[in-house]
C-alpha cells in the first residue's frame, strides 16, 4: 500500500508507533504458553474478543469524534450471523438432518425462513457478519451525517436504534429465538479445523482476529484519509472548505468501525458458545465506552488494554467473595476517577511516563533537555 | 470574459436584519482585493457568501461561469475556493505538518486517500510551506501549542497548500505584530496574480501595502470603489466612517 519509499525518520516513526501494538499481540499470541488451563484460556479470549470491540469503538469515537452508544449492535448483529450458521449445521433432534432448529419447531414454524436459508453456507455467514453491520452502520451514518447531526445527538440515535433492533430480536421469537437467544451451535470448523470454545485453536483465531483487526485500525488511521476522519473531529466544518465531502468520510469509519464490531461479535458467539439478545444490550454498549475511556480512545491498543483489563477486573471481581455485591460501585468510581483525572486513559499515562523516562535519560546524559522537554510556546 | 467573480443583487438577512442589501461586486482574475468599512458592514458575510458558508435569499454568485449559490460547501471549494476565517480555525489537535497535510487536498475523495502517507514527496511540499510561514521549528508540535500569530500563519499556509484559485481571507493580521504583519504583506503581494485574492482588512497600513483596488461596504451594500486615494477623498466614505476618525483610525 505505501505509494512511496519511506524516509528514515518517517519509517523510524512508523516503527516507534507500531511497537505497542506488536508487543501486546505478541504476549497475547505467548500467552497459551504460560496459561496452562483451557478454562481461563476461553476466559481470556472472551476478554480479548471485549478488546476488538473496544477497538473499533475507540477508531468511531477517539479517531472519529463520533461516540457510538450503540457499538453493540453490530456486535450483536456479527454473533448472530454466526449463530445462525452455526445453527443451522447443528443436527436437530426433533426433525433429523437438514430439518429447522430446535426453537422453530417450538415456536410452530414450519419452514426455514427465506433469511435463514443463506445461512447454510458459513462463507455468507462470515461475509454478513461483516457487511450486514457496516450496511446498518453506513444507512444509519448517510441518515446523521448528511442531515448535519453531531455530538450528542448521534449518541442518542445510535442508542435508540439499538434498543430497536434488540426489542426487535426479542419479540420475533419464532425467528431469533427470542430472549433465550439462539443455543445448543455447532462447532465452528474451517478448513478441517474445529474450533472449539475451550480449544487452543479457538485462542489462536481471536489472537489472531486482535492482530488483524489492529493493524487493519491501525494503519486506516494512518492514510491520509484517517487524518481528515481526525482533523473532522477536531473541527468539522472546517474541512468542509478543504473540499472533501465530511460526511462520506464520517460514513466509512462509521462502517469501519461497525464491521470490525461484527468480526468481534462473530468470535463472541465462537468464544461462548451461543448468541442472546444481551450482546446488543445497553449494558454492555455502555460498557464499551467505559473501557474505552479508561484505555485511552485516541490510542488503539490502550483502548484494546482498557477493555482486557477493565473487564478482567470486572469477571475477578464478580466472583470474588469481597466484591460480590460492590463490584459496580468498584468501577464506577474507576471511571470517574479515570474522567477527571486522565483524559486520555491510561495510554495517556502511558505517554506522561514515558516522557518523562526520556527526558530523565536526556538530562543524565549532561545535554540539555531538547525537543521532548521544550516548554510550550517558546519559540 | 469580464470578470472571474461576480455577485449580483446579494441579499441576506439575519432575524430580519440584512446584513446584505442587493450587494454588487466583480473581481478579475489574479487581482488582489480588499474589502473595507466600519463594523456590521457587511464584508464577513460577503466572504460566508462566497464560500458557501451561509445562504443568499436572494441574488446570485457566479465564478468562472459556475453559479455557486446553489453548491455545497465541499462543492464551492472544489470548483476553487479557498477560505480563512477571522478567527484563526486550525486541527488543534494535529500536528502543523498534518495540518498542512489535509489542507493539500489533491485528491477529495475518500477511497483516493486510503494510501499511506509515509513518503518523501509529501513531507517535502510540507516542509517548503512550513519555511514559507516560518513554522519549520514547530512542524511535529500539535497546533493546539502555537501562539495567536502562528495560528494565524498556519492557516495563511494552509491556504497556500490548498493552492485555491480564489482565496478568501478574513483579518488575516488580527494579533499578529508590525513586523509579521509586514511578511504578511510580502506573502501576498507573492500570491497576487497567481490567485485572484479577496482580503478583509481593518488595518489601513497593510491595505495600502498590499491592495490595488479597494471596496468599501456600509450596511450591506458597495459604497465605493477605487484606489486607497480615491476612497479616502470619496463623500459618502467620509460620512459612513463619521464619528470614528475617518479611514485611516477605522
Amino acid at each position: 500500500m505505501p505509494s512511496h519509499v519511506p524516509n528514515s525518520s518517517g519509517l523510524q516513526r512508523l516503527i516507534a508507533q507500531l511497537a505497542p501494538l506488536l508487543i501486546v499481540c505478541a504476549v497475547v499470541f505467548a500467552l497459551p504458553v504460560l496459561l496452562n488451563n483451557d478454562f481461563l484460556l476461553n476466559k481470556v479470549a472472551r476478554y480479548l474478543v471485549l478488546g476488538i470491540l473496544t477497538v473499533s469503538l475507540g477508531l468511531s469515537w477517539g479517531f472519529g469524534g463520533i461516540l457510538n452508544l450503540g457499538q453493540a449492535m453490530s456486535f450483536g448483529l456479527g454473533s448472530y450471523a454466526m449463530a445462525m450458521a452455526l445453527k443451522l449445521k447443528t443436527v436437530p433432534v426433533h426433525t433429523g438432518a437438514s430439518g429447522l432448529p430446535d426453537f422453530m419447531v417450538w415456536n410452530n414454524v414450519q419452514h426455514l425462513p427465506w433469511f435463514w436459508e443463506p445461512f447454510r453456507s458459513l462463507t455468507f455467514a462470515i461475509a454478513a457478519g461483516l457487511i450486514v453491520p457496516a450496511l446498518v452502520a453506513a444507512a444509519l451514518g448517510w441518515f446523521m451525517f448528511r442531515g448535519r447531526v453531531t455530538g450528542v445527538y448521534v449518541s442518542i440515535i445510535t442508542l435508540a436504534t439499538m434498543v430497536v433492533i434488540n426489542l426487535v430480536i426479542i419479540d420475533q421469537q419464532s425467528y431469533t429465538g427470542g430472549f433465550n437467544g439462539i443455543t445448543d451451535l455447532a462447532q465452528l470448523e474451517i478448513f478441517g479445523v474445529a474450533f472449539d470454545a475451550y480449544g487452543r485453536a479457538t485462542y489462536y483465531l481471536v489472537a489472531s482476529c486482535v492482530l488483524l483487526s489492529l493493524l487493519v485500525a491501525f494503519a486506516f488511521t494512518r492514510t491520509k484519509a484517517g487524518l481528515i476522519v481526525q482533523a473532522i473531529r477536531d473541527h468539522e466544518s472546517r474541512v468542509r472548505y478543504f473540499g472533501y465531502d465530511v460526511a462520506l468520510y464520517q460514513i466509512f469509519v462509521f462502517a469501519l468501525s461497525a464491521a470490525i464490531a461484527g468480526l468481534a461479535g462473530m468470535l463472541y458467539t465462537v468464544v461462548m458458545e451461543f448468541a442472546s439478545p444481551t450482546f446488543l444490550g445497553v449494558q454492555l454498549s455502555l460498557s464499551v465506552v467505559v473501557w474505552c475511556a479508561v484505555g485511552g480512545r485516541q490510542s488503539l491498543v490502550g483502548a484494546f488494554l482498557g477493555a482486557v483489563l477493565v473487564a478482567g477486573m470486572q469477571g475477578a471481581l464478580s466472583e470474588s467473595a469481597a466484591f460480590l455485591e460492590t463490584w459496580t460501585l468498584v468501577m464506577g468510581a474507576l471511571f470517574v476517577l479515570v474522567v477527571l483525572f486522565l483524559p486520555k486513559g491510561l495510554a495517556g499515562l502511558a505517554q506522561v511516563v514515558l516522557r518523562w523516562i526520556a527526558l530523565r535519560r536526556h538530562a543524565a546524559a549532561g545535554g540539555v533537555a531538547q525537543g521532548v522537554g521544550q516548554t510550550e510556546g517558546s519559540t | 470574459m469580464s470578470s472571474h467573480l461576480d455577485l449580483r443583487d446579494v441579499s441576506v438577512s439575519f432575524n430580519g436584519f440584512k446584513a446584505l442589501n442587493s450587494l454588487n461586486m466583480s473581481v478579475r482574475k489574479g487581482e488582489l482585493r480588499c474589502l473595507i468599512g466600519p463594523n456590521g458592514a457587511g464584508k464577513t458575510t460577503a466572504l460566508d457568501i462566497i464560500c458557501g458558508k451561509v445562504k443568499p435569499s436572494a441574488g446570485t454568485v457566479s465564478f468562472d461561469g459556475t453559479a455557486l449559490q446553489d453548491l455545497e460547501e465541499y462543492e464551492i471549494a472544489r470548483a476553487g475556493v479557498g477560505r480563512k476565517f477571522q478567527v484563526p480555525s486550525v486541527f488543534r489537535e494535529l500536528t502543523v505538518s498534518e495540518n498542512l497535510e489535509v489542507a493539500r487536498a489533491r485528491r477529495t475523495s475518500v477511497l483516493g486517500n486510503l494510501r499511506w502517507n509515509i513518503g518523501n514527496s509529501g513531507r517535502e511540499h510540507v516542509e517548503r510551506l512550513a519555511e514559507l510561514v516560518g513554522l519549520t521549528e514547530q512542524l511535529d508540535r500539535p497546533a493546539a501549542y502555537l501562539s495567536h500569530g502562528q495560528t494565524q500563519w498556519l492557516e495563511i499556509g494552509m491556504l497556500v497548500a490548498q493552492d485555491a484559485e480564489l482565496i478568501l481571507m478574513d483579518e488575516p493580521t488580527a494579533g499578529m505584530t508590525a513586523q509579521e504583519t509586514r511578511k504578511t504583506a510580502e506573502l501576498f503581494a507573492r500570491l497576487k496574480g497567481k490567485h485572484t485574492l479577496i482580503v478583509v482588512e481593518h488595518d489601513m497600513g497593510f491595505v495600502k501595502a498590499i491592495g490595488d483596488i479597494i471596496s468599501v461596504m456600509h450596511m450591506g451594500q458597495m459604497l465605493a470603489e477605487g484606489t486607497a486615494a480615491e476612497v479616502e477623498a470619496h463623500p459618502e466614505v467620509r460620512r459612513a466612517y463619521l464619528g470614528s476618525g475617518g479611514i485611516s483610525h477605522a
